[in-house]
């Protein structure tokens, strides 16, 4: 549906007041012909009337996440008026507000004046930048409904709604929003049997969430519009390279999509994201053995290596950045101050790193990349079978294949894990497990929900293990390298003692890990997550 | 939630107005505020242009909370709604006589408008019947309008003798006179007699035309003429409520 139909689809109820006696505000759809001149009188009963009272402009900003964690939780995101509201999508009712005099194209949370609003943002996401989706302005008209009695039993508002960046003068909308007073909603249902029936002008009737999305939509966007969730429902017969090229397809659009967020230093979770899909590419290049021509497949991994490569740095000036309360809390107070140079240093580098990245981004063999690759992932011949012998198997049959042996590679390496348990064999495990996890995320929708779920979730109490340990391995090994790097200086003494204390606290943490691998290990290599693993890799037979 | 009665076993004294003028008062005071018409003549109603629904009398009023809850109604005035009466109320008092602690059932009727309301006036019907008695007790503040005449001062001492011989607590009741006319001599001389007696209000409410008026307008004087010398008075005595 065009945008501007789905607005003459209009027909709402919003609860905004803050009485549950309150009947709920009706928003209808207008067509476009209409003009604020011929305001619908017809739905009025004998003896009522509208009485004009003001007319305004109102700018409107809509925000949310890039992944749309208030849409998600069922909020919008507004500010007009110089305060930032939350409103619920469901009823329209505001929930909170703040003043927030700026229009920032993008805020944080954490960032917004300690309150109600703040927290609320804090719990959709703290990491996330609230961006802003659109502009509206909204020319409004309000007039009261009297009844015979001159009493006001509503007030009705006529909303012209404009792109407030357009050059076009024309509205993308005109709506209607009824609001009966407190007491009145059984003049409220004659009204709109009323306007249903009498008004030309009157479309429809859309509720606050229908509302939103259709000025989202109006504005380019769509609501949950990305994810970078694997959603695929892949079909279970289908030849494997058909499955995996349509994986291939998800992963870069994911990249791309977040091309964008990472140029224009948004979040961190823009960054975060492409290489999780850099790495899910690889991933399935490497692992669907016999899928794709061996010499093409290492051909592009070599392409995403590099491109992996060139991310490295910059994200772990990001994770650097993300975790500075966590180490100011791992040190003692005095040593706190001690450590702020750590970050600026993280700061100026990540800069630095971050202009060269783009730079990448925006250059000739980083295009020519993206066509070459985009012309592989969708390519839809079927594969030479002598180079690719596996191509035409099915899904089914290679997901099956490929998990049994990711999960075999698991339990063989981690019971080969000495007591001592060192960094280099959890390394090695920790990647044979991701291995195995992306497997699973891949090939999740062609098994029952009710066999991979609880498979999951043990591979995951053992990746969190693992994870855990190999963080605070790389936390470690990195701020070693910096502390040694550290010239001599008093700012740089009192530095290097504030490192010296948090790679105290991380070793521990580290070895704490380490030491409750081999209790994590043995609850997943047990007889449960054997039969489990069984139970999902024979589901396909029954 | 702070309760205020306009009380009077003498009818024509301005207590409508009186309700009227300081609920609206404190509304503009951002305090979400209600008046509870309990006078069948309807008369608070009236002036804000609210008739109740049909589905409304007194049975639902004596359910209470819930019941009342849904048949308020909001004013043309911000953070102030109404709880209209309705005719049936004329037989309130029957129906309360037959509740199990009428005297208690008033109170009890509208514990949970406090979630709602900072404020609640109570129009009253002129007489002292169970319903009144009703309204004693679920009042923190009595405000008794008083005309500066005999027979208006004896229905004052009649009330004084009704709280003491019903051991109920009358520092709640705040006479104040109203409709005063200071040409009349024996205006004066009764309002000098009382100006010190205990739980008067200093404030005194003017005869004044507009307040008649207020039928035509149908609406609070302090909306329509704030400038005018009852909506002064009407403002200083909800100053004077206030600071104490």
């Amino acid at each position: 549906m065009k945008p501007e139909h789905a607005v003459n689809r209009a027909f709402q109820f919003l609860c905004k007041t803050r009485m549950h006696t309150t009947p709920n505000t009706v928003y209808l759809g207008l067509n476009q012909t209409f003009s604020s001149e011929s305001l619908p009188e017809q739905f009025l009963l004998a003896g009522w009337q509208l009485k004009a009272n003001s007319s305004w402009k109102e700018r409107r900003e809509f925000y949310d996440t890039f992944e749309w964690h208030a849409f998600e939780k069922g909020v919008a995101v507004i500010k007009k008026k110089k305060t930032l509201f939350l409103a619920d999508l469901n009823t329209g009712q505001e929930k909170a507000s703040l003043p927030f005099p700026g229009t920032p194209s993008s805020f944080f949370s954490g960032t917004l004046h300690p309150g109600t609003l703040q927290a609320e943002l804090s719990s959709l996401s703290d990491i996330r930048a609230f961006i802003k989706l659109c502009s509206i302005d909204a020319i409004i008209s309000s007039y009261s409904v009297l009844n015979d009695n001159e009493k006001t039993i509503a007030t009705l508002t006529s909303e012209s709604l404009y792109f407030a960046d357009s050059k076009k003068p024309e509205p993308f909308a005109h709506l209607l929003s009824l609001s009966p007073l407190k007491g009145y909603g059984d003049e409220m249902e004659l009204i709109k049997k009323s306007l249903l029936c009498n008004d030309e002008n009157v479309c429809s009737i859309v509720d606050f969430r229908e509302l939103f999305e259709l000025i989202i939509t109006a504005a380019g966007r769509n609501c949950l519009d990305y994810s970078s969730k694997l959603k695929l429902e892949l079909d279970a017969d289908a030849p494997v390279h058909e499955s995996a090229r349509r994986l291939l397809q998800f992963t870069f659009s994911v990249m791309r999509a977040n091309e964008e967020g990472i140029k224009k230093n948004i979040d961190s979770e823009f960054l975060h994201d492409y290489r999780v899909a850099i790495r899910r590419t690889r991933s399935i290049l490497k692992q669907l053995k016999g899928v794709f021509d061996a010499e093409e497949s290492a051909y592009y991994l070599n392409l995403f290596r590099d491109l992996g490569k060139r991310t490295n740095e910059l994200r772990d000036r990001d994770v650097y950045l993300l975790r500075q309360e966590t180490y100011f809390r791992y040190l003692p107070p005095f040593l706190q101050p001690s450590l702020q140079l750590f970050f600026k240093n993280m700061a100026v580098s990540r800069k630095k790193l971050h202009k060269q990245f783009c730079h990448y981004l925006a250059s000739s063999r980083y295009q020519s990349f993206l066509e070459e690759w985009d012309a592989f992932a969708t390519r839809q011949s079927v594969p030479d079978p002598e180079l690719s012998p596996k191509a035409c198997h099915s899904t089914m049959s290679v997901a099956t294949e490929s998990i049994k042996k990711a999960w075999k590679k698991v339990i063989q390496h981690g019971r080969q894990v000495s007591s001592e348990a060192t960094d280099t064999e959890l390394h090695a495990l920790r990647i044979d497990c991701k291995k195995l996890r992306y497997l699973l995320e891949f090939f999740s929708s062609i098994f029952p929900h009710k066999s991979i779920a609880p498979v999951i979730r043990q591979l995951k109490e053992l990746q969190e293990n693992l994870g855990d340990f190999v963080d605070f391995a790389v936390q470690l090994h990195f701020l070693h390298d910096r502390l040694t790097a550290i010239p001599s200086g008093k700012e740089e003494n009192l530095l290097a003692a504030s490192m010296g204390a948090l790679m105290a606290t991380l070793f521990q943490k580290q070895e704490e890990a380490r030491s409750t691998f081999h209790k994590t290990f043995s609850a997943f290599d047990d007889d449960k997550t054997s039969q489990l693993f069984h139970d999902l890799l024979t589901s396909s037979l029954t | 939630m702070k309760t205020i009665a306009l009380y009077s076993i003498k009818g024509g004294v301005g207590k409508t107005a009186a309700a009227v003028n300081l609920s609206y008062l404190s509304s503009r005071l951002s305090l979400p505020t209600l008046i509870c018409d309990l006078d069948p003549q309807g008369a608070s109603s009236y002036y804000f242009r609210i008739t109740a629904s049909k589905k409304y009398n007194s049975d639902k009023f004596l359910k209470g909370n819930k019941k009342i809850y849904q048949h308020i109604k909001a004013t043309d005035f911000e953070n102030l709604d109404l709880l209209p009466s309705d005719f049936s109320y004329r037989n309130l008092d029957i129906e309360l006589s037959e509740e199990k602690k009428p005297q208690k059932k008033l109170k009890k009727n509208i514990e949970e408008l406090g979630e709602e309301y900072r404020f609640v006036f109570f129009d009253c019907a002129p007489n002292l019947t169970l319903l009144s008695e009703s309204v004693f007790a679920a009042s923190d503040i009595i405000l008794v309008p008083l005309i500066p005449t005999t027979l208006s001062i004896r229905t004052y001492l009649q009330l004084k003798d009704f709280f003491k011989a019903n051991k109920l607590d009358s520092s709640k009741i705040r006479p104040f006179f109203s409709m005063v006319e200071k040409k009349k001599k024996l205006h004066c001389d009764i309002i000098d007699e009382f100006r010190n007696a205990p739980g008067f209000l200093a404030q005194t409410i003017p005869y004044n035309s507009e307040v008649e008026k207020m039928g035509i307008y149908r609406a609070p004087l302090n909306a329509v003429l704030p400038n005018s010398p009852a909506s002064k008075a009407y403002r200083n005595l909800w100053e004077e409520l206030s600071v104490q």
